[in-house]
């Protein structure tokens, strides 16, 4: 999700620029970029407010502000339009630099207020609320800009005869490079003048910067640094700003410096009055680096339509058979062809890259659904006055695009649910011998070509006299109370109209919660089950049967057909040397015994009425596979190795008849174009 | 505009509208409708799937996608045969799903005229014209046309 709302942002930041430079190179903006404008601070606004960046939606509504008041009349930008130019501008640069800032393992959020201020007060003037301001504002105090502020400095000493300071001095900045922002040295550039390394022994180098995160990440690499005698902060972030409103506005400025912000976006400039002779020394590589970084961004996600990629899918399937087919053609059979079999070694490898990567095209990690989760808990927590703790499991699963768009509203109801259902308030929670901070769990996992997803709560758990009363007075119970297992009255809560919560609230508790979870799941083939205990929490699991899913299985043959049997049911698979270790019971049921247990053989020729050679226990391999309930053996005749597929489902024509309850989950196609059956372990262990 | 799509339509059904292909299955002419027929290939490896009616032999990979394959001959309740190079599946759409079906040759596209075409006899003792929609005389060949939607989706073999 941050990576789509950074293609997002960065592809709207630089149509942004784009119109910006346009129009003020024809000292105009006309209706369209106007609007244009206006409508990428507000889908600015609105994606940044979604993703919990406060301080760029804060910009951008200001941003919106200000081109509002231009949409309507604009007439009043003639008189401030270089005004409005230049903090767009800043507030654009602004963006750019924080978005990169995202991107980055620790990110700090840096505050545009002066900036936001800045465009409010030029709202006001553009309003008529303010006096207009004075022309002649001094250049020094323009030059600060607001963006960047936040500069930090620190004077090191390098150790006293360590020679060429000027070269360790740039080997420290160079290090330094990494873990800020932005970064100014006194004196610029030391390594290009050995002058310099007088000036260095005795003043020390001053290092300006940003820091990308912490202050002290930059402290510990210039103590790590080598030959670095000392080094002394000279002033930080938290140290006082000008206040705001003794800045002047800036109105006109000289059209030299206006020139060269056009061009590079206003850099490094500090604020502070410590150091003076910083900001004529702004404006180093800092605004290359943030150019060359965007470009990274842009090219890292592109939306294709999906039909295009199952389009793809199949013609690299036909890639691969056909390929297969000039490989071993039989017109080539008998000839000596070194070359040929070189080249369709290479082709062959080809084939097989590209197909992996087609195969994992579809495919993405839930990782981003359950970001959206993390925020809704963290929102509600906020609300109710619960803490909770909220844990993801297995959010690197990857399951087809398809199924996380069906599965995100249902989920959001469930995690909501939790929250406002399930959890108790923490006095409750104390009082009932629990820790104060209530848990969320949400788990992902891939079982054997199903995708298994669990909402975990530790709340007050289902009240099933509740229920069941509600049930009663709502005439929903069909058969007499007592018949009802735990699991049926759980499952009721699944039906239209029915909450147990006396209060409507904001976030649940009007009935169709649950219900939806329920349809929309089934609309996938999903299933969900409810376990829960009074006191102790609720467990929510859902399957969902994957109709298109990479799983890594096992190859087996038997016979001549080949199945796929997925890895992840496999215990393990041994060869029978010793026929004592086979009973028989009186149905003359095989079992086999292994370490003090008993477990029956399925062999899999007779289960699916195959003909073939192996019948003899010890001629071929028996695989041991669990479920989640019990342990079985398969019989096969050999392994034939591990492979990665695609699950697809049978074709409709063949879903009158009950394939998946003998055993058998989908099929897929394998490299050489013949399609293999996949076998469920959970159908084959019931049948 | 809704001319002109109505004169495409009629255009693109009038090729084929009251064409048929035919085929030949154990020395019997048959046909179904040119419309439904997606595709001929050349017998390919079939994958047997279990517990099937025994019609059914099994799933194959037509470009990627998988499309069940039944045997025409076991399905007319005719005898079994090996299959060589002259048999070929015809790739049918069903209204949606697509069906492969093994015939021993396939013939030719004709198009009879309706004075052709005749409804079948009653059904007989057998069973087997309960799949037809017409039964055709051209040229003194006789051509039963199948009735493609019962001939699939009933499980009457």
């Amino acid at each position: 999700m941050l990576e789509v709302f950074i293609y997002e942002s960065t592809t709207l930041l630089d149509q942004l620029d784009e119109i910006l430079l346009d129009s003020e190179k024809e000292k105009q903006m006309n209706e369209e970029n106007v609007n244009e404008i206006f409508r990428i601070m507000h889908t600015l606004k609105g994606s940044s407010a979604m993703m919990g960046l406060n301080a760029f939606s804060n910009l951008a509504h200001a941003v919106e502000d200000v081109f509002a008041i231009v949409r309507e009349d604009r007439s009043k930008m003639d008189n401030v339009s270089e005004t409005i130019f230049n903090l767009v501008f800043q507030a654009s640069d602004f963006l750019k630099v924080e978005i990169e800032g995202i991107q980055g393992d620790d990110y700090a959020p840096k505050d545009p207020a002066d900036l936001i201020q800045q465009l409010h007060s030029l709202a006001d003037v553009m309003n008529g609320k303010a006096p207009a301001p004075a022309q002649a504002a001094k250049p020094a105090e323009e030059a600060p800009a607001v963006g960047k502020k936040g500069f930090c400095s620190i004077r090191v000493h390098f150790e006293d005869g360590c020679q060429m300071e000027n070269v360790r001095a740039f080997m420290l900045l160079t290090q330094l490079k990494e873990v800020c922002d932005e970064l100014d040295s006194i004196p610029e550039h030391p390594e290009n003048d050995a002058n310099l390394c007088e000036d260095l022994i005795r003043d020390g180098l001053i290092v300006l910067f940003k820091p990308a995160s912490a202050l002290d990440d930059v402290i510990s690499v210039i103590e790590k640094a080598v030959n670095v005698k000392s080094y002394e902060v000279l002033s930080t972030t938290e140290e006082p700003e000008e206040a705001p409103a003794a800045e002047p506005e800036k109105t006109s400025e000289p059209p030299a410096v206006s020139a060269a912000k056009k061009t590079s976006p206003p850099s490094a400039s500090e604020p502070s009055a410590s150091h003076p002779t910083v900001s004529s020394s702004a404006s180093s590589s800092a605004p290359v680096e943030t150019n060359a970084h965007k470009n990274a961004v842009k090219q890292s996600l592109i939306s294709v339509n999906q039909s295009k990629l199952d389009q793809l899918m199949d013609l690299v399937g036909e890639l691969v058979t056909t390929e297969s087919m000039v490989a071993s053609n039989p017109d080539l059979e008998g000839l000596k062809l070194d070359n040929f079999t070189k080249s369709t070694r290479e082709l062959r490898k080809l084939t097989d890259d590209l197909q992996n990567v087609v195969m994992s095209m579809r495919m993405v990690p839930l990782t981003g659904t359950f970001q959206k989760m993390n925020r809704i808990v963290r929102d509600m927590s906020k609300k109710l006055g619960r803490p909770v703790e909220f844990e993801t499991i297995g959010g690197d699963t990857e399951v087809d695009k398809t199924i996380v768009d069906s599965i995100t509203d249902p989920l959001m109801h469930m995690v909501r649910n939790s929250m406002d259902h399930a959890i108790e308030p923490p006095n409750e929670r104390v009082a009932n011998g629990k820790s104060e901070t209530g848990k969320v769990t949400l788990s992902a996992q891939n079982v054997g070509g199903e995708i298994v997803i669990k909402v975990i709560d530790d709340g007050r758990g289902l009240d099933a006299e509740r229920i069941m009363a509600k049930a009663r007075s709502n005439g929903m119970l069909t058969k007499p109370e007592s018949e009802y297992t735990s699991s049926e009255i759980f499952g009721m809560i699944m039906l239209p109209g029915f909450s147990t919560n006396e209060k409507v609230t904001e976030y649940s508790g009007r009935g169709v919660g649950m219900d939806v979870v329920h349809q929309n799941l089934a609309k996938v083939g999903g299933v969900i089950s409810i376990e829960s205990a009074k006191n102790v929490g609720t467990t929510f699991t859902i399957k969902i049967p994957l109709t298109l899913a990479i799983v890594e299985g096992m190859e087996i043959s038997v016979g001549k057909s080949i199945f796929i049997l997925p890895i992840t049911s496999i215990r393990q698979s041994f060869k029978v040397y010793d026929s004592s270790q086979i009973l028989h019971d009186t149905n003359g049921t095989e079992m086999i015994m292994l370490r003090g247990e008993c477990y029956p053989i399925l062999r899999l020729h007779s289960v699916f009425d195959i003909p073939t050679e192996v019948t003899e226990l010890n001629e071929g391999i028996l695989i041991q596979v669990e479920n989640n309930r019990s342990c079985a053996c398969l019989f096969a005749d050999q392994l034939l190795g591990e492979q990665q597929v695609v699950v697809k489902g049978f074709p409709p024509y063949l879903s009158r008849y009950d394939i998946k309850s003998s055993g058998i989950s989908g099929c897929t196609i394998l490299g050489d174009g013949s399609i293999s059956l996949i076998l469920d372990t959970n159908g084959l262990l019931n049948f | 505009m809704s001319e002109i799509l109505t004169d495409q339509e009629a255009g693109g059904v009038d090729g084929m509208q009251g064409q048929y292909l035919t085929f030949s299955i154990c020395d019997v002419l048959y046909g179904v409708e040119l419309l439904r027929v997606i595709d001929i290939i050349m017998i390919q490896s079939i994958t047997h799937v279990p517990h099937l009616p025994n019609y059914i032999k099994g799933i194959i990979n037509l470009r990627g996608s998988v499309v069940p394959v039944i045997d025409a001959r076991i399905k007319l309740n005719q005898e079994e045969a090996e299959y060589d190079d002259k048999n070929c599946i015809i790739i049918l759409d069903i209204n949606g799903p697509h069906v492969g079906m093994i015939v021993d040759r396939v013939a030719e596209v004709v198009s009879p005229e309706p004075d052709d075409l005749s409804i079948p006899p009653k059904v007989e003792a057998s069973g087997r014209n309960h799949y037809l929609t017409s039964v055709a005389n051209i040229d003194n060949k006789i051509i039963l046309n199948l009735d493609c939607e019962k001939f699939f989706l009933d499980d009457i073999a």
